[in-house]
């Protein structure tokens, strides 16, 4: 016969801490509870049995079985407590990763190029200044590269720019300033405008390459000034190069331009944190450096244009991308802009 | 051009500016020091000594043993000169302590072949006072008293030399007058030129008597002025015009040549000096030359000539080009008794095309080609007679010539005061502005505007504004105030560069890195890529490998990848951005110049602690499509490229269109191996071209907003294996058609070939996620759905389910 559920009751309860205490992880310890309390389990069956007890028997073991009931439940509660204790216990202090592996690559950001670099810098300023940016050929007709800027035909100025001529009679920009010309002849002003882009001249040598960047910028309204010109100078230099960045204007000479002026900015290589300078190589120990040439518009310039000299002046300053960015990131050669070495690159 | 302190200092008496400020004073005003040098470092450290007795060194027949009164004493020194003079002979003795830079010794006494020496008799190069020597310097008898300092007996002896980087419309700088009128306009000093008389004797011959002048091209020679010396003695120049030369970089060479040199250091103006009897006629005549006439110059070589060069001849033929150089047949020699000195102007452009054309660039065409001085000629001859008297014992003949123009123009310029103060941006009284103005030599008249009449010494001012840029120099450019401008805003003209900022961002988003590359490549380059054929072509090129603009931005980048695998890198992904030269779509006869992107992929790919593996299409697949979504907002299509059409340096298997809105927009695929073994690239290149200016016509997608789905998804998956030729795309696009509107999307999330997979077949397994807009959907409802969708795929490309 079967055993009666006083001896059941025994049994479970004599096996089933043991039963628990056997359960090493959380899944096996709701198994173990589930085969004594869920719908089929051990103790739930006892509970069904109490029906055919008799009616005077049915009250006491009831309570028996439901006390059962109650204990096991809090055993399984104690034993999940145990079971995520020691498992938090057992992931904090197991074996430490091992950080001498390589780390592992994230999706890898490519790298502008430091021309782009400065690029993007500068019309950044400038943009931040008013000025808007003007697009133009690097393929281009004489009169917008020379002849419209006052470049006068066999004169010396264009030895400073040899230039790479098509068959067909045209030539590759030999500076931004074509865009002077295009953009005076096309829209009337006040204008502000940058000309970023590639210019073309015939020399190649350790510090010459036959194609490189300027930016030109340039302002045209009424009674624009030399001052003017020097305070656009001086915030480029300030936010550019960082403030307190001292700026000096030198006379110089562009067949497009008078006055003109070439512009050097205090040496960011050896200056101190005081604000002077020590002197260096790289500023030939003046503690300036060359960065741009610039000048107020030559009214000739403007008269090719068909603006009126005397109702408008302006100014004009053009830089060359590869010396602000030989002088930013202390590049040797200029090269080595061309070669597109990834390692060269992948310094930006 | 260089420039000397001293003579600066003698032509500017009221100067009291240390070399070092004058510099920053000369850069200041536009002649841009871009060094400073002495000249005759050390001499200010050695005495002149008296030789008193010579013997010969006991150890050396080479050497000699020299005993020299030095003022404070005697003392014997070793020498090894050759020309140490007679006793009573002047020398120049570095003493002990000496420091002779230019040599980089120190004089302390040492042993000399076995005698000790304390002390040595220098030479001109020792002091840096020529380039070489053949002896120690021996100096006049009667010079100077043993003792007394080289530098108080000779004066030129030491110098602070300027070099200056001259711009080309400064050709009064050239001479150092003009930068003497300079100087003293910028340190505020009254300031005339220096002015010469050449006397004549009473009883000598006047120089019409003795030579003719014609000119027959009066545009390209508006003057020549003529004047002439007899009886003069050839011989080397004194010291002091010697050093003061080599000082500045001219070889002394005899009395007579030097003072030419000298007077074109002077003036800024070429002169040129003829033996007057190998005029022959007695003539000159300046005249253009006839076709192939030959000239042979006083370097000895001989020039062909064209009918635009200007010519100097005398009665029977060519005696000089014009402005360039003196021809080698009338030239100065050491018998020369009588002396013809040209100051001639001639007409800039003329002297520029002749000099090109010869390819001679002399001291003379440098300065013709930027204008000299034509009304100095007067002054410049006569310092020239007066010098040749003194130093040649020339006898002056009387009077100048001057053939052409007498009297020359002076530009006469308007010049509002306001003007003046509206250009520079601050006030600018009228006193400064006058003052300035006549300083640099010009004659002003007052009034509103003032009346300026610019001397010819400038004829690079040419309109009111180049006054007020002097104005501006002289007072210092960089005294003005800055104020920044107020700019109205403007718009950019054209797209190019903004569309550049963000396929550029985009791109190294991506991971790809910027290259950039020439504009120009050559024919070839073109051909291997069957690219269209170049439609501008440079006449100029500066080497064979670019001699045409591009029409494809791959060889840039070809060439990028191949410099990467020469130097061992094993990965390449670079981008560039660029124009593509094509035929003119404008009427203006410029070419096309159209904004394109490439990029080239080649090697492996990173992996985490994993063997690294090739790049592959699908790679190059998803750089395309993260570029057309990131620049466009719009989904990129990619389709294979038929054979028709495809860029035959691709792969024929892995070539590929890629599309926006139903436009190609570019191609993108492996390189064919034909390129990758005609470049040496790793076998594994991909390359990606985008049209960016058709990108940027199509524009970016605005993002339009849609409610978030408030009912639940339900998600089911399929395995499906079908024969491996059929495009997983097409099954896609088949189970999205089935699904029909409750898929709310489906994707590939698994692709498997090999194991228990049939030959030639493969799994492919998808994602459906079904979702209703407005209610949840029942598991009835979707089962049933995908078991359709199952279905159909089954009818559609006899596929199985995979059972897992």
């Amino acid at each position: 016969m079967p055993p009666s559920i006083d001896e059941a009751l025994a049994q479970l309860r004599a096996e089933y801490p043991a039963r628990f205490a056997r359960a090493e992880t959380e899944q096996v310890l709701r198994e173990e509870n589930a085969k004594l309390l869920g719908k089929s389990g051990q103790l739930t069956a006892l509970l069904k049995q109490l029906g055919k007890a008799a009616p005077e028997e049915r009250r006491e073991l009831g309570q028996k079985v439901n006390q059962l009931k109650q204990e096991v439940e809090l055993a399984f509660d104690a034993r999940l407590g145990v079971l995520a204790e020691q498992k938090r216990s057992a992931e904090l202090n197991a074996r430490p990763f091992d950080l001498t592996l390589p780390g592992r690559i994230p999706a890898q950001l490519g790298h502008k190029h430091p021309i782009s670099l400065v690029r993007e810098e500068v019309i950044e300023i400038f943009r931040g200044l008013g000025f808007a940016v003007h697009d133009g050929p690097d393929v281009e007709h004489e009169a917008n590269n020379f002849t419209k800027l006052g470049f006068p035909p066999d004169h010396p100025a264009t030895d400073m720019q040899d230039s790479f001529w098509t068959t067909s009679g045209h030539l590759l920009r030999t500076h931004t300033s074509n865009i002077q010309v295009r953009a005076m002849s096309h829209f009337k002003p006040p204008m502000a405008y940058i000309a970023p882009g590639a210019v073309f001249r015939r020399d190649d040598d350790a510090t010459h390459s036959p194609m490189f960047h300027q930016l030109e910028a340039f302002l045209i309204d009424k009674d624009v000034s030399l001052a003017h010109l020097k305070g656009v100078l001086a915030e480029f230099a300030e936010r550019m190069y960082g403030p307190g960045t001292p700026v000096r204007l030198r006379p110089s000479y562009f067949p497009f331009v008078s006055p003109g002026a070439e512009v050097d900015i205090g040496c960011v290589f050896c200056r101190r944190p005081d604000d002077t300078r020590a002197g260096c190589n790289l500023c030939k120990h003046t503690g300036w450096i060359e960065i741009l040439g610039c000048g107020m518009i030559h009214p000739v310039v403007f008269e090719h244009c068909g603006i009126d000299p005397e109702q408008w002046t302006g100014f004009a300053l053009g830089m060359g991308l590869e010396r602000i960015a030989i002088l930013r990131y202390g590049i040797n050669n200029i090269k080595l802009f061309f070669e597109n070495d990834p390692r060269f690159l992948e310094q930006f | 051009m260089k420039a000397s302190y001293s003579w600066i200092c003698e032509l500017v008496p009221g100067l009291r500016a240390t070399p070092q400020v004058l510099a920053e004073r000369l850069t200041g005003l536009g002649l841009a020091v871009d060094g400073l040098a002495q000249y005759g470092a050390g001499a200010d450290q050695c005495v002149i000594a008296e030789v008193q007795q010579v013997r010969p060194h006991p150890n050396s027949h080479k050497l000699r043993l020299v005993t020299v009164d030095h003022g404070a004493g005697t003392q014997e020194v070793v020498c090894g000169a050759p020309n140490v003079p007679e006793p009573g002979g002047l020398v120049v003795l570095a003493p002990l302590g000496a420091v002779l830079p230019v040599v980089g010794l120190t004089i302390a006494p040492r042993k000399v072949a076995g005698i000790e020496s304390s002390g040595m008799l220098c030479s001109e190069s020792e002091l840096g006072l020529s380039e070489e020597s053949d002896g120690i310097i021996v100096l006049p008898k009667g010079l100077a008293k043993p003792g007394t300092k080289l530098t108080a007996a000779l004066p030129a002896t030491q110098d602070w030399i300027y070099e200056l980087d001259l711009t080309p419309n400064r050709a009064d700088a050239l001479g150092h007058i003009g930068i003497a009128r300079d100087v003293a306009a910028a340190f505020g000093l009254d300031w005339a030129p220096p002015k010469y008389e050449a006397k004549a004797a009473a009883d000598a011959p006047s120089v019409e008597s003795l030579v003719r002048v014609r000119i027959d091209d009066l545009e390209r020679c508006p003057a020549f002025g003529a004047a002439i010396a007899q009886g003069v003695k050839i011989a080397p120049s004194p010291l002091w015009l010697r050093f003061r030369l080599a000082s500045l970089g001219v070889r002394p060479i005899s009395n007579l040549v030097d003072i030419t040199n000298l007077l074109m250091l002077e003036f800024g103006h070429p002169m040129h000096a003829y033996d007057l009897e190998r005029v022959r006629g007695s003539e000159i005549v300046v005249r253009r030359a006839n076709a192939k006439e030959t000239l042979k110059t006083l370097d000895g070589e001989t020039h062909e000539l064209i009918t635009d060069d200007l010519l100097i001849s005398d009665g029977e033929g060519p005696v000089g080009l014009a402005g360039v150089m003196g021809g080698a047949d009338s030239e100065v020699r050491n018998d020369t008794q009588n002396v013809l000195f040209e100051c001639a102007y001639f007409e800039a452009r003329s002297v520029r095309r002749s000099a090109r054309r010869q390819g001679m660039h002399t001291e003379a065409s440098h300065r013709f080609e930027r204008g000299v001085d034509p009304s100095n000629a007067e002054q410049v001859l006569a310092h020239a007679l007066q010098l040749t008297a003194e130093l040649a014992s020339g006898r002056v003949v009387r009077g100048q010539l001057h053939a052409g123009v007498k009297e020359h123009k002076r530009t006469a310029l308007q010049l509002s005061a306001a003007r003046v103060s509206q250009l520079i941006g601050e006030p600018i009284g009228l006193d400064e502005i006058k003052l300035t103005l006549t300083r640099l030599g010009c004659q002003v008249k007052a009034g509103d505007p003032l009346q300026v009449s610019v001397p010819t010494h400038r004829p690079d001012l040419l309109r009111s504004v180049d006054l007020i840029s002097e104005i501006a120099r002289v007072r210092g450019i960089d005294r003005v105030q800055p104020v920044v401008p107020a700019i109205v805003p403007t718009r950019d003209r054209g797209p190019r560069e903004e569309l550049s900022r963000r396929l550029r961002a985009a791109a190294v988003e991506l991971g790809l890195s910027e290259a950039l590359t020439f504009a120009f490549v050559s024919e070839a380059d073109l051909a291997r890529l069957n690219a269209p054929a170049a439609s501008v072509t440079l006449k100029n090129p500066i080497n064979d490998r670019h001699t045409v603009m591009r029409t494809n931005l791959l060889p840039g980048l070809l060439e990028a990848a191949s410099h990467a695998r020469r130097h061992g890198l094993p990965e390449v992904r670079l981008f560039t951005i660029g124009s593509k030269y094509l035929p003119g779509g404008q009427n203006d006869g410029l070419p096309e110049e159209r904004l394109s992107f490439a990029a080239i992929i080649s090697g492996a790919r990173p992996a985490y602690l994993h063997k690294p593996e090739p790049y592959d299409v699908w790679d190059a697949k998803a750089y395309v499509e993260g570029l057309v979504a990131r620049v466009t907002r719009r989904a990129a299509q990619v389709r294979r490229s038929e054979a028709e059409g495809r860029p035959s340096y691709l792969h024929p298997r892995g070539a590929a269109v890629i599309s926006v809105n139903d436009q190609v927009v570019g191609t993108f695929g492996p390189l064919h191996p034909d390129i990758v073994h005609a470049n040496d690239l790793d076998p594994n290149t991909l390359v990606i071209e985008l049209d960016a200016a058709l990108l940027a016509e199509i524009g970016s997608q605005r993002p339009s907003f849609r409610d978030i789905p408030r009912f639940p998804q339900s998600r089911r998956d399929l395995a499906l294996v079908v024969s491996d030729d059929v495009p997983a795309g097409e099954v896609l696009a088949a189970i999205r058609g089935a699904a029909g509107p409750l898929a709310e999307h489906v994707e590939l999330f698994d692709r498997f070939v090999g194991g228990a997979i049939p030959k030639d077949h493969a799994s492919l397994a998808f994602r459906v996620v079904y979702r209703a807009e407005d209610r949840t959907l029942t598991d009835t409802e979707v089962d049933q759905r995908h078991t359709e969708v199952i279905n159909e795929m089954q009818r559609l490309f006899s596929a199985t389910l995979r059972s897992s």
